[in-house]
Order: structure tokens, then sequence, then C-alpha cells
């Protein structure tokens, strides 16, 4: 959507066709807006025109900037106003113009009441909307209690809840929880990559539980470096194909066996340093 | 301030005149450095009368208002140009 270009053409034509005219533009694109919104290589094509121009009006200004420079850096709203008011004087109707400054007329009564409680309120400023707001109501203040400290409203001392706290005070007997508190356990597991984790097996090695020795890993055969978990490439495994003969007197029965069972009072604390 | 007075003092004296004044204070140069609401008075004062002249020009933007947002480069090439016209710059000054 060209809205300018639109405001452009809409313009341009109501001032071939006479319907609108250059001062009707002026009316609303002053010379105030001008200054604020046209740049000044137009400005100085302005005044290059004015002077040397004999006679400066209204025409010559619109000419001179051109429609649409006019419609280019002038604020669509003003063009539209200005358009507005073309088309309804066509129309034959009275143009409204839009109102200006939206302000907010305050009752006579809050007017001679604010002006009696302010001595140097103006009047102008404060029917405005930029005017600051009016004063809080103040509150009622509680009895027994002095009217300008700020805080909390604690009920005095002649209050119903004040028996119940000279009560609590008066009472001897010493304050014991209802319900013991238990010393706070650790709630997360120990990562095994903690820093603390050696000073640990250190102090509760004996209530460790006892672990298996970790197997040694088996040597690599054919001198090639260990495959990774990320390769993918399947080798076969030179050693588990070979089958290796086994009597039965080299097999040892598990349930029978005693020195397989675990004791709680052997030291492993020398476990993990052995790994 | 001073140059302010050294241009009132020529317009007065008819050293040169509001048109002279305008010939190195151009249009551009008006444009480029008058402030917008001088701009828009300038405008709107060439409109009320029918037409745009130095002199109203002049009266409009004062030599203060010259001195205060013209360049004194320009300003001070008006009264210089004045000032060879005007057969001062012949003077040999010691």
């Amino acid at each position: 959507m060209n809205i300018k270009a639109f405001f452009s053409e809409a313009l341009g034509q109501a001032l071939e066709l006479g319907i609108g005219t250059p001062d009707d533009v002026l009316r609303h694109v002053t010379p105030d807006v001008l200054a604020a919104y046209l740049p000044k290589p137009l400005w100085a094509r302005l005044f290059t025109a004015c002077l040397g121009a004999p006679r400066v009006d209204a025409q010559l200004v619109v000419e001179t900037i051109g429609v649409p420079n006019l419609c280019e850096h002038v604020p669509t709203a003003i063009l539209w106003h200005c358009i507005s008011e073309i088309a309804q004087r066509s129309l034959g109707q009275a143009y409204t113009a839009p109102p200006a400054i939206v302000t907010r007329p305050r009752p006579p009564s809050e007017v001679s009441s604010s002006s009696s409680s302010t001595a140097s309120g103006s009047m102008s400023a404060s029917g405005s909307m930029l005017a600051p707001p009016p004063e809080a109501l103040e509150a009622p203040v509680a009895q027994g209690t002095s009217p300008g400290k700020l805080g909390p409203s604690i009920p005095p001392v002649n209050e119903p809840l004040a028996d119940l706290i000279t009560e609590l005070e008066q009472d001897e007997r010493p304050i014991t929880p209802s319900r013991g508190r238990t010393p706070t356990s650790q709630r997360f597991r120990q990562s095994n990559t903690g820093i603390g984790r050696l000073g640990a097996t250190q102090q509760s090695s004996a209530q460790r539980r006892p672990q298996a020795q970790a197997s040694a890993p088996i040597p690599s055969v054919s001198g090639r470096p260990r495959r990774t978990g990320t390769e993918v490439e399947d080798i076969e495994d030179p050693v588990r194909e070979k089958e290796i003969a086994v009597d039965d007197s080299q097999l040892v029965d598990w349930q029978s066996s005693e020195t397989t069972e675990a004791r709680s009072d052997e030291d492993f604390s020398d476990l993990g340093r052995k790994r | 301030m001073w140059f302010a007075n050294v241009v009132k003092s020529g317009l007065e004296n008819q050293i040169f005149n509001p048109a002279d004044v305008l010939a190195h204070a151009t249009p551009d140069v008006l444009a480029s450095h008058l402030p917008p609401e001088l701009l828009s008075k300038v405008l709107a004062a060439s409109l009320a009368a029918g037409a745009m002249t130095p002199e109203r020009v002049l009266e409009t933007v004062t030599p203060e208002m010259l001195a205060t947002h013209i360049p004194h480069e320009v300003l001070w090439a008006c009264i210089a140009a004045a000032a060879a016209r005007a057969g001062v710059t012949n003077v040999v000054v010691s």
C-alpha cells in the first residue's frame, strides 16, 4: 500500500481540476509544518523561487515544492485533513476539523477545592492531560499510633491480641519443638568424577561395599590400535575365534567356593588406587 | 556579536544592502543554517506581504540572527566584498 502515492494523485488531481486550491493546501501545510518536515534543498529551492518571483502566494509555494514532494515529506495525517476538507466541501458538507488536543475538563467543584488547597496551581495546566494527578486521599489513622510514621500497622498493646502476647511472655517453660529435627542427609549421589572423591574414599572406606577386581584388558593381538566406540566397522577378533581346550578339573564350582563371599571386615580402601 | 554589529552597521551606513547580504547568504545557505521556526517566519511573512524581498527577509532574519546561525565566513565575505567595492581594500595598512 503506497499511501503517499495515493495522496499525491488525489491532491494533484484536486488541484488540476480546481476542486481544491493551493490555499487549501497551505491552510493545513502551514509554514510551520513545512519548516518541520521539508528538507533543506527544497527550502533552498523555495527561497530561490520566492526571491525571484514578483508575487509570493500559496500557488507559488505549492508549485515550487510540488505535490509529490509535499506528499513525500508532510505527515499523512495532515495531508488527509487537507484532502478531507476538499472532499467535504465538494460534497457540500461542512468540514469538521479534527480535535487538536484532548483535554479533560474538570468539574467546578474539583476545581474550586484544588484551587483552595493549592495556592500556586494554575488553572490552564490543571485541566490538561499532562497535569499532575490529584493528591492522594489520606487514609484514616488508627488510634494509638502516631500519624506521621510509616510502616506496618501494629495493633496497640491494649487490644485483645496483646493478652496472648503477654501470656506467652510470662510463660517460663522452655521452648521445645514438637518434632525433633533430623540431621540433613545428602540427597544426591556423589558423582564419581567429583573432586572430593578421593578424600571421601579414605574416610568411609570401612563402610564401602566390596568391589570385584576388574579383569585386565585383553591385549590386542594384531597390534592395531584399539577401536573406539564410534567406529562401526566390525573386525573379527582372532582370540574369540580360537577355541581353547578346557579340562573339567580347571573349572571352579562357584556355589561351594567360600572365597567368593564378601566380608565386611576386609579392607578395600586401596582398591581405587590400584586401579 | 561583533559580526552582527558589523552587518548592522554596514546596512545602516549603506555600505551594503540586503540584496548584497543575500548574495552571500544564498537560499542554500539560509535553508541549511536557519532553524525551522525562522524559516517558517520568513515564509509566513512573505506570504502575508505577497512578496519575498531581501529587505523583508532581513526584517525577519535580523543581523543578530544572521550572526547566530549563518557561518561567520559568509558574513565576512559579504563585508569584505562591500569593502572592496567601496575601495577600502586599496588602503594599505602598515
